[in-house]
């Protein structure tokens, strides 16, 4: 814990910037003063504070705001401030509603209860073992357990019936915190352990069926809050005392913990992962340096302190499984790098080859990672560093704020594994099988270019490709990777508009409704669902709402055949005209004239705007939407 | 009675979980008289005061810490350094 004058100075720079409306300010100030006072005022004054620059954040630094209603069966208010404040340092702007204590049934069944009415972007829902498997505890504790099973059953059953009913009229994303193992029961903890049907057995199959029943619901994630509570201590997690005179169901040390592992939770929601590690080699990937200890005096392997970089190249290994790329942003001779893989080979848990790009040169680091993100066609925003050096870190700080910087300890070799697991850059509730292939596409990639560099005009090297273009609805495909599309991919995005699984549903089933999206693959490899597109008849119109492709297959005319492929089931349908829509955002740019380099024309408004949508006109009757030729279409009812 | 009353350190502490500036915090300020002091905000300066001292309540008392000069006093009795 820091001075009391050092946390004064922190608040005294909070309100200043609070009050200049600086809203990066204010949050670096908050995210110091968080790290250094657990103290529940200082939450309280920065949750005031932050809460009076919404408008700021949002415009300053694009915080997302979130109407969030919470659903509970405990009390949950002391504990609103941390949740509200650990919400901004993840750049979200909760606006926070409580529901009643007993009220939760009715809330998510009933299709005018005040949860309904608020209209939510996201749902919380906190209940306690009363009223989740209120009878659990004492059919486990009779130590036969006959009745365990069938009940766990009901208990799902009856959360599936909630979830599924709220469901069906909201589109908010959900949040269903699971339950806490109890630590004191009348079993003791041999019984606990021993016997198949004690409550802790019990409690985790439980919220193992509970988390399988959120992946079954649209945008619905489960928040294992026994994890955190196992992490804490479960004996401290919750003080009985205030649990039993106010029904306050997490001891109010860890609401931070809980907090957070919320927020983190929900992000999930909102927010892709981050492709890209970009790791620093000397005393980061291994022990030492190699241009001083030579290729047998780096540290790795099984013996200590190897070891501890062997555990965090292996972490590393796992993380590529997952379809993170791994690359290598070291200032090193690249040739003596080489050497020290293939010497050390048996000591290293990567080989060169676990590495999509490689940046070792003497060249500043920030430049390195921006030549990366070029070739990968990567936002900035996907990578991570990792290094041991705090001038490099701070560095890369400074001239790439995009990039998420973690600042390995050369002291503390064995803590390397824990700070990067603390992070929340590479967390993902769903897993798709596009982002497990996605190291070999972009290895895949690599080879394209290669033979571009080969092959002489821009045609003739696509049509070497053999491109082929597969078109199905969006239900077909997983609704997953659909929507993770949505809510990731910002440089070919028309409008930017995130949609949800549960909106998708609702274009699909529309009357002269499209969901579509499109599989690409080529002689290097199958690239998997990169495209989407979604639209709804107006009138005798085809309204397109959003179309977008990942950035890594733009440039070969598939986002042409997307627009064909939409406007001929258009068409179809009954459309007159195809009507397009353009959102200017940061970073879409590249697609800024893609209506008009198509044929559409520009709907000129009544009056003139500067900002805000733009809307553009074909005319379905008239002109007809081509693919490109060098394109074999599939799914195409034609 | 006025602010000076009252220690800094608690002053401060219910000024921030109040919302409200430290020279309103008096000995008399109460649940009563404080819009923004309702039940829930009650229980969390219970709770920050807990962690602050390094005290627990008797739950019983709570309910009755209605009042900065009482909640001082609770303190003062249960031998917190204020």
């Amino acid at each position: 814990m820091q001075s009391d004058s050092e946390r004064r100075e922190l608040r005294r720079e909070i309100k200043d910037a609070a009050a200049r409306q600086d809203a990066a300010g204010a949050v670096a100030c908050a995210r110091r003063l968080m790290a250094e006072s657990s103290k529940p005022a200082d939450v309280q004054f920065c949750a005031t504070a932050l809460a009076g620059i919404g408008d700021a954040l949002r415009e300053q630094l694009g915080t997302r705001r979130l109407k969030t209603y919470v659903v509970r069966s405990v009390t949950v208010e002391p504990m609103l401030a941390s949740l509200a404040v650990e919400a901004v340092l993840a750049n979200y702007v909760l606006d926070l509603e409580v529901g009643g204590y007993g009220a939760y049934a009715d809330e998510l069944l009933n299709f005018d209860s005040s949860l309904v009415k608020f209209h939510p972007d996201l749902v919380l829902i906190l209940l306690d073992m009363e009223e989740i498997a209120g009878r659990l505890p004492e059919l486990c504790a009779e130590g036969i357990g006959a009745e365990v099973e069938r009940e766990i059953e009901e208990c799902v059953g009856r959360m599936a019936q909630l979830l599924r009913s709220y469901r069906a009229g909201s589109t908010a994303r959900i949040l269903l915190q699971g339950l806490v193992v109890p630590d004191c029961t009348s079993l003791g903890d041999v019984g606990e352990a021993n016997l198949p049907h004690s409550l802790t057995n019990a409690v985790q199959r439980l919220n193992q069926r509970l988390a399988a029943l959120c992946g079954t619901i649209a945008d619905c994630v489960f928040f294992d809050v026994d994890r955190l509570a196992a992490r804490a201590g479960r004996a401290r997690w919750r003080d009985a005392r205030m649990f039993l005179a106010t029904r306050l169901a997490v001891a109010a040390e860890w609401f931070r913990d809980y907090a957070r592992g919320m927020v983190r939770t929900f992000s999930t929601m909102y927010r892709a992962p981050r492709k890209v590690l970009c790791t620093d080699l000397d005393n980061t990937l291994w022990g030492g340096v190699l241009g001083e200890d030579g290729p047998e005096g780096i540290a790795t392997g099984s013996a200590f302190p190897g070891n501890c970089y062997l555990e965090y190249q292996k972490y590393l290994q796992q993380l590529s499984s997952r379809g993170i790329l791994l690359a290598i942003v070291s200032k090193n001779n690249e040739d003596d790098a080489r050497e020290a893989f293939k010497v050390r080979a048996a000591d290293l848990a990567l080989s060169m080859d676990s590495f999509v790009a490689l940046k070792i040169n003497w060249n500043e680091k920030a430049d390195s990672i921006r030549e990366l993100a070029k070739e990968l066609s990567l936002g900035l925003d996907s990578f991570v560093f990792v290094d041991d050096n705090a001038v490099e870190c701070e560095a890369v700080r400074r001239q790439l704020p995009e990039v998420a910087v973690v600042e390995a300890h050369a002291a503390e070799p064995w803590r390397l594994v824990e700070v990067l697991s603390e992070q929340p850059f590479f967390d993902a509730a769903v897993v798709t099988g596009d982002d497990v292939h996605r190291v070999d596409e972009y290895r895949a990639q690599a080879k394209r270019a290669e033979l571009a560099s080969s092959v002489g005009s821009r045609d003739e090297f696509l049509a070497s490709l053999g491109i082929v273009c597969a078109f199905q609805s969006a239900l077909l495909a997983p609704l997953s990777r659909a929507v993770q599309l949505l809510a990731k991919t910002n440089q070919f995005n028309l409008t930017t508009r995130r949609r949800s699984a549960a909106e998708v549903e609702e274009y699909a089933a529309a009357e002269g409704g499209q969901a579509v999206v499109v599989r690409v693959r080529d002689r290097f490899g199958d690239a998997g669902v990169v495209g989407l597109a979604l639209a709804r008849r107006q009138g005798d119109s085809c309204v397109i709402d959003s179309l977008l492709l990942s950035c890594r297959v733009i440039g070969r005319g598939i986002e042409s055949a997307l627009l064909a492929y939409v406007g001929q089931q258009a068409l179809r349908s009954g459309a007159k005209r195809l009507v397009g829509e353009y959102i200017a955002t940061k970073k879409n740019a590249p697609c800024a004239d893609f209506y008009s380099d198509h044929g559409f024309t520009r709907i000129i408004p009544s009056e003139e705007v500067s900002s805000g949508p733009v809307f553009y006109e074909l005319d379905l009757t008239a002109s007809v939407l081509t693919s490109p030729k060098w394109i074999a279409l599939e799914g195409n009812e034609r | 009675m006025s602010n000076e009353q009252v220690p800094t350190s608690l002053r401060e502490l219910l000024a921030d979980i109040f919302e409200i500036s430290p020279e309103r915090v008096t000995p008399e300020l109460s649940m009563g008289t404080l819009d923004s002091w309702d039940s829930f905000r009650h229980l969390q300066a219970i709770l920050a005061i807990e962690g602050e001292y390094g005290v627990q309540f008797d739950p019983q008392r709570i309910p009755e810490l209605t009042s900065v000069a009482r909640l001082q006093a609770e303190l003062v009795k249960m031998g917190a350094v204020l």
